[in-house]
């Protein structure tokens, strides 16, 4: 397009591509992350993560290892409690761990050598807004150390749950004329160090 | 007679099917009366709120960790909105008037016609892109010829034709009252109902109060030339009034972001940015139903709740604004968190598909409504007026 | 320049251009961007001397786009430590908390910059990058106490400082408005016998205590405590500590002429106001927090800043005159490459860090006559506690500590244990145990080590309860000890140890005396105090391992400690030139135009956060180094009020511009 002068810019197409996985696929995630996480769909939705989530889970343990997973979580009721294979259960563990943290953890080395996977058996953070976003800071009604923050002075109030406590008012008076005392500690001061 | 030194992009066919909000003008001349000046002021008090819930929507629609130059454009302007509705205020304090806020005539609703303006321009809650863009072009239009009603270049029959005519109108009024009444009998107001630096923060430029007609005069500037540019340039008076950093006005910026280019340094309005090409990505938004209403979702379904819940934030937030006008200034410290939440709370809707299925197979998503009732008004202010919500240390104040 | 300063655009302030490598006389050369550095190039820029400040590090978060690159880093780091959102730069190495392991049996393994030989760990980084380890310093800012200041004198400890308190009274305040200091005057006054002058208040209103703070407090002001059977009782009080960040404005400050809060340095009116991010160690994502970019946006464009310049070399004649410097520059970080120059100047100040300061020294074979260079290093030692409250305290917000107990910091039984500040941690036990990342392991059944069994785990809605009951409780104190000055705690070089531009390493003899040790056996003891008077549970455990490389065993107990950043004393002021590396103006007693500033000159860190004082005495050398260069310019010299100079060389007049806080031609010191 010209550089400037352009007074009829392209027009947004009408809707953008959606993202790699299918938005059905995206649905059945967030589904069984609902009963891994213990947080409902929109709190899910609502990170804007799923799809990376998806993403991430099928690339680091490959869609068969993922299938089987998703097939023995059904097995057991939609209940993760009830995972009984070390494979599956320690994918439920990543998944979790991925939501809460916005991290893929270490998978146990035994189940690391089962999926025969040729990747380094390394944690990482999905990306930096996965971090921001991890469930975590939300099951005590917080915020992510160094993002979404609340505002000056929130921190004086109490959190859900906690009883208000007596809060000493600010004394908030220039200093007074010093006491003889401190007078005193001062001219001690000088003193020792010119002697 | 209005000439735009700058094309702005004609009114594109709406795509809105609902029925335009109006906001009730003033009458057509200028201010007679210390009355009717205070009438036009809070005009513009809910002029400049209107502005901010399509400045929100367009910023927090974009993906996270996407296109921070337009994040952090959008995000000056809209803090410069807030430092014009509290100069506003302090105006309108400053001459004996009681602001407005909370109040469901204050929220016009949306879609709106954009007030002062000949033409049919909507004013809607969109997400960031084009649409959104051309829209915010429109309501920081720079008018640089537009006289007063009344001046021999302007027939007594026309009607508002732009916002800087109407704020032009309003000073015309403040000097020739403060000429006829004296200052003293026109700054009658409380100074203790002047919000100052002291209370608000992160703003473009600094709050300061108003108690005569020479901070007046600087208050119509910030609020006129931060958007609009000081005359037939691109700049704002920022580094001339605040002694910071010299920024394009409102108007220019949008064009940087739907032009994705800055201006250089030697660009005017006249050449168009010509500067470094500017990084905007327009597909990593979450797209929203630009005429979407709460009631639109599900009752009982999260989408319904947390839209529910947004408006009752957003109605909390103007019960702080008009506690904090009206009452006392220290009120205005719970206006960041307030606003702060709900951020959180529209980010988060933003980020959910649509309930609707045919919507969301659109790919459309939930979104925030900023619809306020005075029901909605009277309930939050009764949760508000409940000592339940701590003592709150005075922070200092 | 600068007229077009956007978000993106060029940082603002002094002069910034490729390496002036041809350009090589000024007036200063300042070794180091960090906080003292960017203090001495503002005064002495603002007095009219071309100051040049070469920085090891890069310039990267100068700019806005810099900055956000920096909180991305921050945010996918593994490990949340203080250096984790800057990148690692292998021409100018930064120590990293990580560099130490513990071993299983006890004892420790140092890898990474620093080379650690001694009994216990040196376990303190720092950052060489422009704005320096401020970049990532948490802000508090609390005075030393006078006593602080005469240790061997009144306890009979460590060293004492050339000047006392009230020497530096009024660059504590100068240093207060420089940073922009919170703060409750009256209160500091009051709990701690700070003395200030009468009507004195801070820049800004006092942060706003925790909901923690006041919990503690509710529980613990006024009531006695005893360290041990015999020893007298102590009374509690929760204190609000003072700190660089932005807060509300006061109006009576100054005189009634207020102040206004300076935002974040390349983003226009952003981070006026602290909005509680709550990661002020590692970055203030809104830089409500103060670092040296903001001063530096104010530097006079006679201020030139070179980022990428490793100064390699003090050059001296052979009377002892400083001649300025030999650096290393340098294009790409990661390219084993770099071209060698040098600069002149008839000042050097070198301010690069404690251990940099020494390391120069040492290589440059300058300061040597007292035999003090790298010696008497010291820190905060930091012994933690942690544990769960009865009901939610709100972890995780605000800064991370608001308030503290400073009942333990003075009075005579300094005689016989080091003292300790207690500060209140705001953040849940984030650094005791790296919460809550390792919560959320803990219930998922996820061990540290992937060979280890794995638990069942926790799913749904039981772990997300379990999650918030138990970190929504989580709380810890903070115990920062005094360490005093010893000969024996030091750094050298070895031409064996070298970084990739061939400069050594610090090597590193480091022990926490038996006195301190007694320090943190005393901590323990009044921390299981407050925790019975708190009704908490007590999670604090100590014991060896890979996460506790500060592991020690005395008198029976185990401790594990840590390292607070605090690096201090390697050129140590004093009387003295037989016995201290520094006069009482930071300058060396062998080189009377080189001057070592920063933490390095303390004789004794008392247990104040030392970012503060260290300012301060920048300050204060600024004026002995602007009387300094009047001196060698007074052939040409025409006096006006506040003095200032002219440069013979380039026929310029430069316009003084006496700074109202300080003092230019006062002497106190005899």
């Amino acid at each position: 397009m010209a550089p400037h002068r352009t007074t009829s810019p392209p027009s947004l197409p009408a809707l953008p591509t959606p993202t790699p996985p299918s938005l059905p696929a995206v649905d059945g995630f967030v589904d069984v992350s609902v009963r891994l996480t213990g947080f409902d769909s929109f709190d899910l939705h609502a990170t804007g993560m799923a799809a990376l989530y998806l993403e991430t889970a099928l690339d680091q343990v490959g869609p068969e290892a993922f299938e089987r997973f998703l097939g023995e979580l059904d097995a057991a009721g939609g209940d993760p409690d009830r995972l009984e294979g070390e494979t599956s259960r320690d994918i439920a563990r990543a998944i979790a761990h991925l939501w809460y943290l916005g991290v893929w953890p270490q998978l146990a080395r035994s189940v690391h050598s089962a999926l025969g996977r040729e990747k380094a058996n390394a944690p990482f953070t999905a990306s930096p807004e996965a971090y921001t976003e991890g469930l975590v800071w939300r099951t005590f009604h917080g915020h992510p150390a160094g993002a979404k923050a609340p505002g000056f002075g929130t921190w004086s109030e109490p959190p859900p749950g906690a009883p208000p406590v007596p809060r000493a008012a600010a004394p908030e008076r220039p200093v007074e004329k010093p006491e003889t005392k401190r007078e005193g500690e001062l001219e001690e001061e000088r003193e020792g160090n010119t002697a | 007679m209005t000439t735009a030194r700058v094309p702005a992009a004609a009114p594109s066919p709406s795509d809105l099917a609902t029925e335009l909000a109006v906001v009730v003008e003033p009458p057509f001349h200028v201010p007679r009366n210390p009355e009717e000046l205070r009438l036009f002021l809070q005009a513009a008090l809910t002029l400049e709120h209107l502005t901010i819930p399509p400045y929100l929507t367009a910023m927090y629609t974009l993906r996270p960790g996407t296109n921070r130059p337009a994040f952090y454009a959008v995000r000056a302007v809209v803090l410069e909105e807030m430092l014009h509705m509290t100069l506003v205020a302090n105006l309108l304090n400053a001459v004996g008037g009681t602001p407005l806020v909370a109040h469901s005539r204050f929220v016009t609703g949306y879609p709106a016609r954009l007030p002062y303006s000949r033409d049919r321009i909507p004013i809607a809650l969109r997400h960031f892109g084009t649409e959104a863009l051309r829209t915010f072009l429109h309501i920081e239009r720079p008018e640089y010829v537009a006289e007063p009603p009344g001046h021999p270049s302007v027939a007594d029959d026309e009607g508002w034709t732009s916002i800087g005519q109407f704020y032009a109108t309003i000073r015309t009024g403040l000097v020739r009252l403060t000429e006829e009444l004296g200052e003293k009998a026109l700054f009658t107001g409380d100074p203790g109902r002047q919000i100052g630096p002291e209370h608000f923060y992160n703003s473009g430029g600094e709050v300061f109060r108003v108690s005569d007609l020479s901070s007046a005069l600087t208050a119509f500037r910030v609020v006129t030339e931060q958007g609009e540019g000081v005359s037939r340039t691109i700049y704002n008076t920022d580094d001339l009034l605040f002694g910071e950093a010299r920024e394009p006005a409102h108007y220019f910026r949008f064009d940087e972001l739907l032009q994705e280019r800055r201006y250089g340094p030697h660009d005017t309005p006249a050449s168009g940015p010509t500067g470094p090409a500017l990084d905007v990505d327009r597909a990593a938004v979450y797209p929203i139903d630009p005429e979407a209403k709460a009631a639109h979702y599900p009752p009982g379904g999260a989408v319904r709740q947390a839209a529910d819940r947004f408006n009752e934030v957003y109605a909390r937030l103007l019960c702080v604004l008009e506690d904090a006008f009206t009452k006392d200034p220290a009120a205005l410290r719970a206006a960041v968190p307030t606003m702060l939440e709900l951020r959180d709370l529209a980010e988060r809707l933003y980020r959910n598909p649509h309930p609707d299925p045919e919507k969301r197979a659109r790919g459309l998503y939930a979104s925030a409504t900023y619809e306020i009732t005075d029901e909605l008004l009277d309930r939050v202010r009764g949760l508000l007026a409940a000592p339940a919500l701590g003592p709150g240390e005075a922070y200092g104040l | 320049m600068n007229a077009y300063p956007r978000p993106g655009g060029q940082p603002a302030g002094g002069h910034r251009a490729a390496p002036p490598h041809h350009t090589r006389r000024f007036d200063v050369i300042v070794v180091g961007a960090g906080l003292s550095g960017t203090l001495v190039a503002k005064r002495l820029g603002d007095q009219g001397w071309r100051v040049l400040v070469l920085e090891a590090g890069t310039g990267t978060l100068d700019t806005w786009p810099g900055h956000l690159d920096a909180m991305n880093t921050y945010y996918a780091a593994a490990a949340k430590v203080p250096n984790s959102p800057y990148r690692p730069n292998a021409a100018a190495p930064s120590p990293d908390v990580l560099d130490l392991a513990g071993l299983p049996e006890g004892g420790f393994r140092a890898h990474g910059y620093f080379v650690q030989n001694g009994a216990l760990p040196y376990g303190s980084d720092y950052l060489r990058a422009n704005g320096g380890t401020v970049m990532h310093w948490l802000g508090l800012t609390p005075r030393m106490h006078p006593e602080d200041f005469a240790v061997r004198r009144k306890f009979g400890y460590g060293r004492d400082w050339p000047l006392g308190y009230a020497d530096l009274e009024g660059h504590y305040r100068a240093a207060e408005r420089e940073l922009g200091v919170a703060g409750d005057a009256q209160e500091q006054s009051e709990a701690i016998g700070l003395p200030f002058p009468e009507g004195y208040v801070y820049p800004m209103h006092r942060i706003p205590r925790s909901y923690l703070d006041d919990v503690v407090a509710a529980k613990l002001d006024g009531v006695p405590v005893r360290e041990s059977a015999d020893s007298p009782g102590t009374t509690l009080r929760v204190v609000t500590t003072p700190h660089a960040r932005n807060s509300v404005p006061d109006a009576r400050y100054d005189g009634g002429r207020g102040y206004r809060p300076a935002g974040a340095a390349g983003l226009p009116n952003y981070g006026e106001r602290c909005v509680g991010n709550a990661s002020c160690v590692p970055i203030c994502p809104v830089q409500a927090k103060y670092n040296p970019l903001k001063t530096q946006a104010t530097w006079d464009s006679r201020v030139t800043l070179v980022t990428r310049a490793v100064v390699s070399r003090v050059l001296a004649d052979g009377t002892g005159r400083a001649m300025g410097v030999e650096y290393q520059a340098y294009d790409d970080p990661a390219a084993p490459v770099h071209t060698t120059h040098t600069a002149e100047a008839d000042i050097v100040v070198l301010a690069a860090h404690a251990i940099e300061n020494a390391k120069l020294l040492l290589v440059s074979r300058l300061a040597e006559h007292s035999g003090q260079v790298g010696r008497n290093l010291m820190d905060h030692p930091v012994l933690l506690t942690w544990g769960l409250m009865k009901h939610p305290v709100g972890p995780f917000r605000g800064p991370a500590s608001t308030s503290g107990v400073e009942s333990f910091r003075t009075g005579p039984a300094r005689r016989r244990r080091a003292p300790f500040r207690i500060e209140i941690a705001n953040w849940g036990w984030s650094w005791p145990a790296a919460s809550p990342g390792s919560d959320v392991a803990r219930l998922l059944g996820i061990p540290g080590d992937s060979g280890q069994p794995r638990g069942r785990g926790v799913f749904g809605k039981e772990l997300r309860r379990r999650l918030g009951d138990g970190i929504g409780r989580q709380f810890s104190l903070q115990f920062e000890l005094e360490q005093e000055a010893e000969g024996r705690n030091r750094v050298t070089v070895d031409p064996r140890h070298r970084d990739r531009l061939g400069n050594p390493r610090p090597v590193i003899t480091y022990d926490l005396s038996d006195r301190l040790k007694r320090g943190m056996a005393a901590a323990k003891a009044v921390s299981d105090r407050v925790f019975g008077l708190l009704e908490a549970e007590d999670r604090t455990v100590y014991g060896p391992g890979p996460f506790s490389p500060g592991h020690f065993r005395f008198e029976g107990q185990d401790f594990t400690f840590n390292g607070a950043g605090h690096g201090a004393g390697t050129h140590i002021m004093g009387d003295s030139r037989d016995t201290s590396v520094v006069d009482h103006w930071q300058r060396c007693w062998d080189h009377p135009n080189l001057y070592a500033v920063g933490c390095g000159s303390m004789p004794s860190v008392g247990t104040s956060n030392p970012s503060l004082t260290m300012a301060a005495l920048a300050l204060r050398s600024s004026e002995q180094i602007h009387r300094d260069l009047t001196e060698l310019h007074r052939p040409v010299t025409v006096r006006t009020g506040g003095g200032g100079g002219t440069d013979a060389a380039s026929g310029h007049v430069p316009g003084p511009a006496p700074s109202p806080h300080s003092r230019p031609h006062q002497e106190v010191r005899p």
